[in-house]
């Protein structure tokens, strides 16, 4: 049943100006990106590896941003739109619903990521590291994406609105990303560590230091970044399954 | 008339911020009927239709539809066909599109669809337009495709919230139409409309709700006789005034 609605999601959202829209600005941003990185005199002068992280590190930001910001209406649509009643009326259930709608947006930030490869490619000429660059940031950029929107949709859950959900989104995206952009010479209290190692966002950051700086290129090497990524996942997973009991008990349309 | 209710509400209540918009509901739909729902604004008709589509949770009571619990989604959703208050549209869809996505929802077999999406156009006079996007059809076009697509499961009870509301007379007159249709195929129709005419010459049967009560029950001569009143309009005002 998920499927029905993970294809119209793909057809209404997906196939619009404003989803093509998302993929032009995160294409020029790689670009402007790339273009500083090669051509810039100081920013030239970065060694390759430094560069690639920095490009990383953008296609990751671009991807979470993108996504936070399409999800916090991808389930509140249904309810301002008044669309919600007759889907639920129909024997698709809240789960059939959320999973279609968590795969829309997997597959914007699948599309993002497309769009990403030629970059990289590119940043990566003449070295061995366009593979694994690829590779973790397929894996690292699908967990803190699919973290983010199952936090996200928990939160569209509770609000009904959009406009709450994207405010709140955008709010703990900012809260995360912060200390994770703080350089490692501004962590080095014990504070600042265990806010480090439980950040996802310095988790993703940290694994493609690893990658590309130090060459730790297996997922062995990697384990104590992807484990607290998974570990954010889950927790955004059991706040998801509280928000759909709670929905459920309130019923589609809110006693108010 | 086969007098087996198919919609069987017990002691039903919902209150909204400490008000009552439901106090103590007590109805029986029997199979076959063509039951009118009315009541002036706010006295609890769509919460009323909302719980009995299971879309709202009562706060106590019992609602069983065709012998199940209004709780089992699969078993409602089966029987029940429901034109809702709110009238949200995909409108980026055309009708044919709309109606293939609900057909797919209720998991109609694929063979199946094209004969089932044309004849239901086709019935509701849409398909002409089949191809046009939802967001270019007048508000007469969506409640009628809001009927056709409450119809995409071949119902056995069709619940109906206002489906004439701000239709011309041309409209209305084919909403009409087609509701006796289904009635006379056999289908249960519990319709709330404020349009009493309507309501006096479609229903079998008819219940005016107050403050969340049902206030009276019968057919539109069993409330005239019961009133005094002669015809329905003076009825609805007589007991709804106060």
């Amino acid at each position: 049943m998920f499927t029905h609605i993970w294809h119209k999601e793909i057809r209404g959202e997906l196939y619009t100006w404003k989803s093509m829209l998302w993929l032009l600005i995160s294409s020029l941003l790689f670009s402007v990106t790339c273009y500083l990185l090669l051509t810039n005199k100081e920013l030239s002068l970065l060694d390759q590896t430094e560069l690639l992280w920095l490009l990383g590190k953008v296609i990751i930001g671009v991807g979470l941003l993108v996504i936070t910001v399409d999800a916090s209406s991808i389930i509140t649509t249904e309810f301002e739109k008044e669309t919600a009643e007759s889907i639920f009326l129909s024997p698709v259930s809240l789960t059939d619903f959320v999973l279609g709608k968590l795969l829309a947006a997997l597959t914007l930030w699948f599309a993002i990521f497309i769009v990403s490869i030629p970059y990289i490619i590119v940043a990566s000429a003449g070295s061995h590291l366009a593979i694994p660059f690829i590779a973790y940031i397929a894996l690292l950029g699908t967990l803190g994406v699919l973290g983010f929107v199952l936090l996200v949709f928990a939160i569209s859950l509770f609000f009904r609105s959009s406009k709450n959900t994207l405010t709140t989104g955008l709010i703990i995206l900012l809260g995360l990303s912060i200390p994770a952009v703080f350089s490692s010479t501004l962590k080095n209290d014990v504070v600042s560590q265990i806010i480090s190692h439980a950040n996802p966002i310095d988790n993703i950051f940290s694994s493609l230091d690893n990658v590309l700086v130090d060459y730790k290129v297996s997922l062995l090497e990697n384990w104590q970044f992807i484990v607290p990524l998974v570990v954010f996942c889950l927790l955004a997973l059991g706040l998801l399954a509280f928000a759909m009991y709670q929905f459920q008990k309130q019923g589609v349309i809110r006693s108010e | 008339m086969n007098m087996t209710a198919i919609i069987s509400i017990k002691n039903l209540s919902k209150s909204y911020a400490g008000n009552k918009a439901v106090d103590g509901l007590n109805l029986e739909i029997q199979k076959g009927e063509f039951y009118g729902f009315l009541g002036p604004n706010g006295a609890g008709k769509t919460t009323t239709i909302r719980m009995i589509t299971g879309i709202l949770q009562g706060d106590e009571g019992e609602i069983a539809i065709d012998g199940g619990s209004v709780h089992d989604k699969k078993h409602v959703s089966r029987l029940l066909g429901v034109v809702p208050e709110s009238r949200g549209f995909y409108e980026w869809m055309t009708a044919s599109e709309y109606l293939y996505f609900f057909a797919n929802l209720y998991s109609v077999p694929k063979k199946n669809q094209e004969k089932l999406v044309t004849a239901l156009l086709s019935e509701v006079d849409l398909l002409k337009r089949k191809n046009s996007t939802i967001g270019t059809y007048s508000r007469g076009m969506k409640q009628r495709l809001g009927l056709a697509r409450a119809l995409i499961n071949d119902p056995k009870i069709l619940i109906l919230d206002e489906p004439t509301l701000g239709l011309d007379p041309q409209g209305q007159l084919m909403m009409q139409q087609l509701l006796k249709k289904l009635s006379s195929a056999g289908v249960t129709i519990f319709l709330s409309s404020h349009l009493l005419d309507e309501v006096s010459r479609l229903c079998s049967r008819i219940g005016i709700l107050h403050r969340g009560r049902l206030i009276v029950e019968g057919t539109v001569d069993e409330l005239k006789q019961k009133t005094g009143m002669k015809d329905l309009t003076e009825v609805f005002l007589h007991l709804t005034s106060t």
